[in-house]
């Protein structure tokens, strides 16, 4: 590739590297207790699981939203249209309404991730891998069934709420907003594991993302099988959104945003580029945003909140300011 | 190539029907027909971009399903009418991703020059860290013909290539396409729908008609009043040009 633009990549990489560390050492440091050696360990212990929880919700939110975009060679998709959010809301909401806020499913974190998860990945499964080899490896069709199942999990979701206890309902409503507390860190291992194992499981068609974004037929042209790598890299997206997902919860818009960033700022084609940038965005976002959430808003508002609200204007902005449609 | 007995159904509606036809090495193929006739079909299934219901599509000795798709990229290359590229990339990027059957992403000093050949014989130095989107229509399509010279084929399949071309750029890619054959020694296969382009640069012409091959042969043989007639369905006049057969209809 040109070498002008390589470079200066790189230097905005590692810009963006040296703020997410800035951010990093901020969010770990900032009001802490130094002289008190208990203190300052009690507040390590509170601090390093969440930071590396938003590290890993960044990377695998960041790097799946925009290999999603670049399957679909759409930049202005959302990995919300995969369904991950609704059904994690869903499936939630059911196990508050069938067995109750003092339930085991409900209040073992292990427990919950673990349903999540399985659930999250059969249904992940069914409809990006067997369903996309039913309608003869058309993604529109895949998308469609996505969107679909989204308003149809929403729908039920709805009801369910609506026949609710009132109480059960606000013990719920902590559990459907992102968050990044009190997460054990065997999750935070299995997470990371889980998605190592599909990273190295793709590293074929992660290698030719870049050959991908020419299109079909110019992919087969080059040797690529398409529909294979196509369907496998579909089913790696939603799985790696389903790992984040179940882990801090329904996040995955978060993904339209940093995508566009890295996509803004790096103006290549170079995944390994657009993806690491990606990732770097999240984690900027989400560290940032926490920062501020933590001390500015004192735990207040949710950064879920901001990244919902932010996420939503420059969506329109990414709309309006669209040349080709 | 051999291409013996290649049907396609869709919706068991038969769009190609029991052609067969032999494709002879080092030459220029029009394919060319009215709308529907199924030329274009012919052609994905060629390419293996369609697959086909029955019927063998011989690639030196071995059905072309029964390729492996990387060994195929290095014998065949495509280039269609549907290139909407969506990301920024520069023509040099473009034809580089030409030789990407070879080197995959790593491109060692070798291939850089193959690239270098490529751009040159396009005659695109200039234009080489320019974005595709912001080259014109002909430009773009000399730079998609770098990348198919990148990719060091025999055999190269093009699909109207002067669509949406003017006058002066479609003459100037059938010129290209004569140059790949006799410069570069690559068999070339297109689909056509001027004829004349197809009478005069060409050394055979397949003729389509729903579905069937009308007739197939040399430039000579295909382009005569009678034939065009039957095919079109429409009156012809040939005329004959610096010893072309070349058509008038009406």
């Amino acid at each position: 590739m040109n070498t002008k633009t390589a470079l200066s990549n790189r230097r905005k990489l590692i810009i963006l590297a040296v703020i997410v560390i800035l951010c990093g050492i901020g969010y770990m440091l900032i009001d802490v207790n130094f002289s008190n050696p208990k203190l300052f360990a009690y507040a390590m212990k509170i601090r390093a699981p969440k930071l590396i929880v938003m590290l890993i919700t960044a990377f695998s939110i960041g790097g799946a939203s925009l290999v999603f975009q670049s399957i679909i060679n759409n930049t202005i998709v959302t990995p919300c249209l995969l369904g991950m959010n609704s059904l994690y809301t869903l499936i939630h909401t059911a196990v508050v309404f069938f067995f109750g806020t003092a339930s085991v499913v409900a209040s073992n974190a292990n427990l919950a991730f673990a349903v999540d998860l399985v659930l999250m990945g059969i249904v992940a499964t069914v409809i990006y891998s067997w369903i996309f080899k039913k309608t003869k490896h058309n993604v529109l069709y895949v998308l469609l069934v996505g969107t679909v199942l989204t308003s149809f999990f929403g729908s039920i979701q709805t009801t369910l709420t609506r026949v609710m206890d009132p109480n059960e309902y606000d013990d719920l409503l902590n559990t459907l907003v992102a968050g990044f507390s009190n997460i054990n860190s065997e999750i935070i291992v299995f997470s990371i594991i889980l998605l190592g194992v599909i990273i190295i499981a793709l590293r074929k068609e992660l290698a030719i993302l870049d050959v991908l974004t020419l299109g079909k037929e110019q992919a087969i042209n080059l040797g690529v099988d398409y529909d294979r790598c196509i369907r496998r890299l579909l089913l790696g997206v939603t799985l790696c959104i389903a790992v984040a997902t179940a882990m801090v919860g329904p996040i995955s818009f978060l993904g339209l945003i940093i995508a566009n960033l890295s996509r803004q700022l790096l103006k290549t084609y170079r995944h390994t580029q657009l993806i690491l940038g990606s990732a770097l965005f999240g984690m900027m976002v989400l560290v940032g945003g926490q920062l501020i959430v933590e001390h500015v808003y004192t735990y207040s508002i949710p950064v879920s909140v901001f990244i919902t609200v932010g996420g939503r204007l420059y969506f329109l902005y990414l709309l309006l300011t669209r040349k080709k449609v | 190539m051999h291409i013996k007995e290649l049907s396609k159904q869709y919706d068991g509606k038969t769009v190609v029907d029991n052609v067969t036809f032999e494709i002879p090495k080092g030459k220029v193929i029009s394919l060319i027909g009215p709308n529907g006739a199924g030329k274009s079909t012919v052609m994905g299934m060629i390419s293996r971009l369609i697959a086909h219901d029955s019927g063998i599509v011989d690639f030196e000795g071995k059905d072309i399903g029964k390729w492996k798709s990387k060994e195929l990229s290095k014998w065949l290359a495509i280039l269609t009418q549907t290139n909407n590229i969506q990301m920024k990339l520069t023509v040099r990027e473009l034809v580089t991703f030409g030789h990407f059957p070879y080197s995959g992403n790593h491109i060692t000093p070798k291939d850089k020059e193959i690239i270098n050949r490529a751009i040159e014989y396009m005659e695109l130095q200039e234009f080489q860290d320019r974005f595709i989107d912001e080259l014109s229509g002909g430009q773009r399509q000399r730079a998609l013909i770098a990348m198919v010279i990148a990719q060091d084929t025999d055999y190269v399949l093009l699909d109207e290539p002067t669509n949406n071309l003017d006058i002066y750029h479609a003459t100037n890619m059938m010129k290209i396409v004569r140059r790949l054959c006799d410069e570069l020694g690559k068999t070339v296969i297109l689909v056509l729908h001027e004829i004349n382009y197809a009478a005069f640069y060409s050394d055979y012409i397949c003729a389509f008609k729903d579905g069937k091959i009308a007739k197939f042969g040399t430039v000579e043989e295909v382009m005569t009043k009678e034939n065009l007639s039957h095919i079109y369905g429409v009156d012809f006049e040939i005329l004959n040009i610096e010893g072309k057969p070349l058509s008038i209809y009406y």
